[in-house]
């Protein structure tokens, strides 16, 4: 107590020091003028003492409480994310089943789905195409900046401006600029060894993702890219965010200038089909309507190019994503990188030998169904499909001699029983057998020895898609769909083996913006502020010196003004989070409402909380915490139970949907992102339209893939209705408008 | 002690999920405290520590424990005679010199660092954002509020 008391009277000497008058210790006011009548005496210590123990307490419970919120927000976004991830292996594969069956019904072949997915034999030499794009010419109205090669620090500076005065690059640069990055990346090897020698410190930045508020603040803060202030961006540098070409410009035009200090790692969404998915692809689009294929093709060598890893000092590693129990430096610096176009499109199997026949193609398509079927049934974040072994091929009968020699994800999913138990991040097939369809059974052979193709694709992908855990081992990620999760022993191993030391990674948004991990082993960084919504986290970025002792840079772009508080930031990140969630809930309503009437015998409308968070967790197949999230999604029943209808009523179709049945709407809203970027691949002239005859055979594919059944007649008269002007063809912005939920919240607030 | 209904411990149970950055179904000992204000209680510190056994501070950082002990840890915390509404106000209106529904945000910052269970400068600029008006002043009824309204 004697403590206490000492603590309690400098207290007072402080207080009579902010009042401006002497330093007695006594308790009595001293010469405070006084403004109340009555008598304003200090309150007795103890009481002091008591009032302040009783706000701190209270003040910590508000804290503890927010907290909470915030991490229910944080584990809504992030599951959302990865789900969406693992979507986007859905469209892949799509795509692969389109390629197949497009051939079919449209005799000309598949030709704007193979032109973006394969990589064509490109009729132009290197000098042609550099004479092309300089052919293009710039018209006088043009106030952008005017770039020449080889690029000058002018030339960086005035894309910087333009940037910021959000002029748009005209497409001749854009493409110049991609075609001297591929030259240029082209020499590179795959492992790039730096040296901070000359005392030097580098700063390592994490993903952008579309960020360029996020870039130019690092560039205010850490300054330019140059000899004496060399950078390593360690991937994700598009996708997500409005501004990707912009931020792929600048970082370009930097690498261009100082090859030796300026590095770019390749990050897992340097890859065009996630762009396809995640915005990078219409983004491209929509600022370059004429040249934006060109672009496009040029951007997808130019990402695979990238080199995939950065070694400092022969100590430091710094990969995108992480690594495997089977990562090798070596090997990895040995790889043609650039074969692996993408993580989605899975290598070509040795089985294309093996000949199927006609059964093959009678039981592919019936394997649609059973892909979607057995997704629904699936407990949360098993994928299968991705990893498991590839069984036949598609190259069968001659007819199909044009469509892709790719196995279809669609078919290894009957192959793979829910894994369990872990195993080890090599080619997963738990029995180690293929099954392989044929006619109407299966037949079992033994997998080939995976080709030399297949280890390298292996490689670059738990490199560019990984992500550590706590606990020893490594796992397939299944939650993402790709690479594997790395014990601190993984780690240990890599690190030991290749005489490192330490391993600096992205990939994962985290609330600092960094985080260390392995007992100091793995550094996250992480350099897009505000990634899932306004206030959720900062965004940082690392700095080594020749000491190699990480030095950390945070940071958070702030559109307003005035700084949020956090209760404000996480009311809004909150608000964000429970609308996606509710969009979701509204996309799947048969789905829940018959699992729902499943539990609900007597048909009260009700079910117990418990039953209520176990149907949408298994329906939804997020991991989240239903429970504690119900009360922002659903009402309870007097006695205490579930009124499970009103998890859907906030939100409600924007527009008066087109007389259609029921599942067919719903399933419009849940692929609504998959059908946009399907119908923006198939609208050739980017004029917004595309014909009836295109749109019926599109939606008939995909539903066939989906295992949706939607008969041709309700198709027939969906496309009637949105033929608005009956010319014949679809506006599918349009058509996708009628597709968007509203939330009536904000329809209150209008 | 009043118990808590099956769905109440389900709910507990989730949510002391949802602080487990490890994985192994447990949080550290010095996340005890925190999860149970999440859960509505209102502990001091010292009162949670009491309750684990007084570990040193190396415990407090290392040691975890699974939902199964924290349970009735809870209920004991429950147990205790909370405050209220009015406490909270009254024991702002202790610092309200002139009787006219403010306090001084600087008194009110310095009794928060240097007494009791000392909060840090951090912790205290978070509490007070927004606060104070161009005086310096801090009407705490509506500060009650501002804290009680999460």
């Amino acid at each position: 107590m004697l403590l206490n008391e000492t603590r309690i009277a400098s207290y007072f000497q402080i207080q009579a020091m902010i009042m401006g008058c002497g330093t007695s210790i006594e308790t009595e006011n001293q010469g405070k003028p006084s403004a109340a009548d009555g008598p304003s005496k200090n309150p007795s210590p103890a009481l002091t003492m008591k009032a302040a123990i009783l706000i701190q307490r209270w003040y910590r419970r508000y804290i503890a409480q927010l907290e909470m919120r915030r991490r229910c927000t944080w584990n809504i976004f992030q599951s959302i994310e990865y789900a969406g991830e693992q979507d986007q292996l859905q469209l892949s594969s799509f795509f692969t089943f389109m390629l197949d069956n497009f051939t079919h019904l449209n005799g000309n072949g598949p030709d704007l789905i193979s032109h973006l997915l394969d990589s064509v034999v490109e009729p132009w030499t290197e000098e042609g195409r550099q004479a092309k794009y300089e052919q293009i010419s710039v018209p006088e109205s043009y106030t952008g900046p005017r770039l020449t090669f080889p690029l000058s620090t002018t030339d960086a500076n005035n894309l910087l401006t333009a940037v910021k005065e959000q002029k748009t690059l005209h497409a001749r640069y854009v493409l110049q600029l991609l075609h001297e990055t591929k030259k240029f990346l082209k020499q590179m090897p795959n492992v790039i060894y730096l040296s901070t020698a000359y005392a030097k410190e580098i700063t390592i930045c994490g993903d952008l993702h579309g960020r360029l508020d996020d870039l130019l603040l690092i560039f205010y803060k850490n300054g330019l890219p140059s000899a004496e202030n060399p950078y390593i961006f360690n991937g994700d540098f598009v996708d997500r965010g409005k501004k990707s070409m912009e931020i792929v410009i600048i970082l370009f035009a930097f690498l261009l200038l100082y090859p030796d200090h300026m590095h770019l790692n390749r990050g897992n969404h340097e890859d065009h089909i996630m762009n396809l998915r995640y915005g990078f692809t219409k983004e491209v689009m929509q600022k370059y309507k004429t040249h934006g294929r060109d672009i496009l093709k040029l951007l997808q060598d130019v990402f695979s190019l990238l080199p995939i890893a950065t070694v400092i000092d022969n100590k430091v590693l710094v990969v995108h994503g992480g690594i495997s129990d089977r990562t090798d430096l070596d090997f990895l610096s040995t790889i043609e990188r650039y074969k692996v176009k993408s993580a989605l499109r899975l290598p070509r199997c040795s089985l294309e030998q093996l000949e199927l026949g006609a059964g093959t193609r009678q039981g592919r398509a019936q394997l649609g169904s059973p892909y979607s079927q057995g997704r629904a049934s699936r407990s949360t974040r098993k994928r299968k499909g991705y990893l498991a072994r590839q069984s036949s091929c598609s190259s069968t009968s001659s007819s199909s001699s044009s469509s892709s020699s790719l196995c279809s994800p669609c078919i290894s999913s009957l192959n793979t029983p829910r894994r369990n138990t872990p195993s080890p991040c090599n080619l997963p097939s738990p029995s180690g057998v293929l099954q392989v369809p044929f006619l109407d059974s299966f037949v079992s052979i033994a997998p080939p020895e995976p080709t030399r193709e297949e280890l390298e694709w292996r490689q670059v992908v738990d490199i560019l898609w990984s992500d550590p855990k706590i606990q020893n081992g490594c796992t397939p990620n299944t939650f993402r769909g790709g690479g594997c999760y790395f014990g601190p022993d993984v780690t240990q191993n890599l690190l030991e083996k290749h005489g490192l030391k330490l391993l600096i990674r992205s990939h994962e948004c985290k609330q600092e913006g960094y985080e260390i991990c392995h007992d100091g082993q793995v550094i996250t960084i992480f350099s897009a502020s505000n990634y899932y919504e306004e206030g959720s986290n900062r965004g940082a970025y690392v700095k080594l010196g020749p000491g190699l002792v990480p030095r950390f840079f945070q940071y958070q772009v702030s559109r307003s003004t005035r700084k949020l508080t956090l209760q404000q930031r996480v009311n809004v990140a909150e608000g964000s989070a429970l609308k996606a969630l509710q969009e979701k809930l509204y996309a799947h309503r048969s789905e829940l409402m018959t699992a729902f009437q499943q539990y609900d015998e007597n048909n009260t409308g009700s079910i117990s909380i418990g039953d209520w968070a176990q149907v949408v967790e298994s329906v939804l197949r997020l991991d989240l915490p239903w429970r504690t999230l119900r009360p922002r999604l659903a009402r309870l029943a007097p006695d205490g139970s579930v009124d499970y209808e009103s998890c859907f009523e906030d939100v409600s179709p924007g527009q008066p949907v087109p007389q259609v049945t029921p599942n067919f709407a719903e399933t419009l809203y849940r692929y609504r992102t998959d059908l946009e970027i399907i119908f923006n691949i198939m609208d050739k002239d980017n004029s917004g339209l595309i014909s009836i005859e295109e749109f019926r055979q599109t939606w008939r594919l995909f539903n066939s893939h989906l295992g949706v059944d939607v008969d041709d007649h309700a198709i027939d008269e969906m496309a009637r209705i949105i033929d608005f002007n009956k010319d014949g063809s679809i506006d599918f912005n349009e058509f996708l408008e009628a597709f968007r939920v509203v939330h009536k919240l904000d329809v209150k607030e209008q | 002690m009043a118990e808590f209904s099956a769905d109440q411990i389900e709910d507990f149970k989730e949510a002391f999920g949802l602080f487990d950055r490890v994985g192994d179904s447990k949080v550290a000992f010095n996340q005890v405290a925190d999860i149970m204000r999440a859960l509505g209680q209102n502990p001091t510190n010292k009162a949670v520590k009491k309750i684990l056994g007084d570990p040193n501070a190396d415990d407090m950082a290392n040691k975890r424990i699974d939902f199964d002990a924290f349970l009735p840890m809870l209920k004991e915390v429950d147990a205790m005679p909370k405050g209220t509404v009015d406490d909270y106000v009254e024991g702002l209106r202790v610092f309200d010199k002139e009787g006219n529904g403010t306090v001084m945000g600087a008194e009110l910052r310095i009794v928060l660092s240097t007494l009791g269970e000392k909060m840090s400068e951090p912790e205290i600029d978070a509490l007070m954002t927004g606060q104070e008006d161009e005086n310096g002043s801090v009407n705490y009824e509506s500060f009650v509020k501002h804290i009680l309204s999460v």
